[in-house]
């Protein structure tokens, strides 16, 4: 682990072909900064991760919500069960399901056409049109891994203690307080320890991207994993993706170095 | 009077609930459909023929119901070969993972030595890594050691980020577990191996199902190092095998919806049995405490 990271950081000060290595200096760094591309991909990948991780946080809570609710424990289980399937699924089926619902001639577009919301005969290439791609692949990422938000969080709130509830009823606390006073503090751990985690798996996400539009087209949803990916093994410029993938590297390390020290303090 | 007036009101109070009641089992009922509804869509595209998935509009209901698919899949040589390199590659990442991170997760727990922090902190850094960072010197690594195109490659590269998860987890475990039975087995003649085996496996098997079980889902699902380091048809896994059905002109959905029902149903069929260790385990896997 430690030497494959120093390898990519010496790397990106050289311009690396598959013969030989020359220093370069900074010139990478240089060249990456200039590009418009870089950024381009660089604010994808940011609307990438906070839309995923803002929809599955609001999708997952309300789900917790519901299954602590005053149902019966067998639906419960049954309905978590369910529920957790899609992030049984691998990436790449996932983002296969997808590719096929989104297709032309697929399911959503047929959906849209049954509801009249689009004429019948006309479609739609949700990850062909650059408008689009980005947010369909945000759509199946948030898909498939909002069931991790809600086993979390339904496993925090069935830890929030009965009483607390029991003594705002006494008070005659209205349900909303309830829900701000006691069960988001009481959540407040889990939700910052999954919310961390979130970003950074999102933030490093490459399969979804990968899978479905390859980045396309024209990059419009290219995030940095697929960059590197594309820059080092088609372009076969291994320099100039190891300098992305440092670049990266120090943004995760910045959101990680959070969750380390919550988590090590945890440890004690 | 005023028993009159009290028993509209404790009837409304009772409807009201029964509404409020209701009003959940229907939303939870809509929400658990909508979310499904992609894995139903894959249920219903592999059994059509290929023909009938790309009819604009789409049919609801398979018009011709067929198995011809999973036939194609289930006969053709090269795609059940995924399925065993899959099984082994993920098999064994698990079993690797299990042993040396039960005794590297002992050692924490148990032990007090210099650097206990720091190798902490360094197990719990390397979940956060960008796995595509480790792709070019992985790459490099394993043409140099003459594994590239082998599944070996994967199964040491998949060990390098299964291991430090499975050891976090159980140490946690372990922690929890208290050293009196141990040393209680040790006073009455066990060695420290056989107090171990005797006293604290036997109490931590839930751990280890649920950190074997979250291992061999993150072997069974992985694409990026095995697009990376592999290349031959008969080294593949089904990862690769699904994205590479997708064809420039014309793909056989039904084929491949079929290969995904196949390819996710074990993992879907473990987790009905072993939902209370799953669940433990995606809950420990983010709270290491």
């Amino acid at each position: 682990m430690v030497y494959p990271l120093l390898q990519v950081f010496r790397m990106s000060f050289y311009q690396v072909t598959l013969r030989k290595e020359t220093w370069i200096g900074l010139e990478n760094y240089a060249e990456l900064l200039q590009t418009a591309l870089f950024w381009k991909v660089l604010w994808q990948t940011i609307l990438f991760t906070a839309g995923s991780v803002t929809l599955h946080l609001l999708l997952g809570l309300g789900l917790a919500l519901l299954l602590h609710a005053r149902i019966n424990a067998r639906v419960r289980n049954f309905a978590r069960g369910l529920l957790i399937i899609p992030w049984l699924l691998a990436p790449t089926v996932a983002g296969m399901i997808w590719v096929l619902m989104l297709a032309p001639f697929g399911v959503v577009n047929g959906l849209l056409a049954t509801m009249g919301l689009l004429d019948s005969g006309a479609t739609i290439t949700w990850l062909g049109s650059p408008d689009t791609a980005l947010f369909s692949v945000t759509a199946m990422n948030v898909w498939r891994a909002f069931p991790f938000f809600m086993v979390m969080l339904l496993a925090g709130l069935q830890a929030i203690p009965e009483e607390l509830y029991e003594a705002a009823d006494i008070d005659g606390t209205s349900s909303v307080a309830k829900f701000w006073y006691i069960t988001l503090p009481g959540l407040r751990g889990v939700i910052t320890t999954i919310v961390l985690l979130d970003s950074i798996w999102t933030f490093r996400a490459f399969d979804p991207v990968y899978v479905m539009t390859g980045g396309g087209p024209t990059n419009s949803s290219e995030v940095l994993a697929t960059a590197i990916y594309f820059d080092a093994f088609q372009k076969l410029k291994f320099g100039y993706a190891s300098a992305e993938a440092i670049v990266m590297f120090l943004i995760l390390f910045t959101v990680s170095a959070f969750y380390v020290r919550r988590a090590v303090r945890e440890i004690g | 009077m005023k028993l009159a007036d009290r028993r509209p009101a404790r009837w409304g109070i009772r409807a009201r609930r029964r509404a409020a009641h209701i009003a959940i089992y229907a939303i939870l009922a809509a929400v658990t459909l909508i979310m499904l509804f992609p894995i139903a869509w894959m249920l219903t595209v592999s059994v059509r023929p290929n023909l009938e998935v790309m009819k604009i509009p789409p049919d609801w209901i398979p018009a011709v119901f067929t198995l011809e698919a999973y036939n194609k899949v289930l006969r053709s040589g090269r795609y059940l070969q995924t399925f065993v390199n899959t099984y082994f590659v993920a098999l064994m990442v698990t079993l690797v993972s299990l042993f040396i991170g039960a005794m590297a997760a002992y050692a924490l727990a148990r032990f007090r030595f210099k650097g206990q922090r720091a190798v902490l902190m360094f197990l719990i850094t390397t979940q956060m890594f960008p796995l595509v960072l480790l792709c070019i010197p992985y790459f490099q690594v394993v043409v140099k050691l003459g594994l590239y195109d082998t599944l070996t490659s994967l199964i040491i590269v998949y060990v390098t980020f299964t291991l430090p998860f499975c050891t976090l987890m159980l140490r946690s475990y372990f922690a929890q577990i208290p050293k009196d039975m141990e040393e209680a087995a040790m006073v009455d003649g066990c060695t420290r191996v056989g107090a171990i085996v005797r006293t604290l496996l036997p109490l931590s098997y839930p751990a280890l199902i649920g950190a074997g079980l979250y291992t061999f889902l993150l072997a069974w699902n992985e694409f990026l190092f095995a697009v990376v380091l592999i290349e031959a048809w008969e080294k593949r896994v089904i990862t690769m095998a699904i994205y590479s059905l997708m064809a420039e002109f014309v793909t056989d959905w039904s084929m491949m919806m079929a290969f995904s029902v196949l390819a996710s149903a074990p993992l879907v069929i473990a987790f009905i049995f072993l939902q209370r260790y799953m669940v433990r385990g995606m809950t420990a896997g983010a709270i290491t405490s």
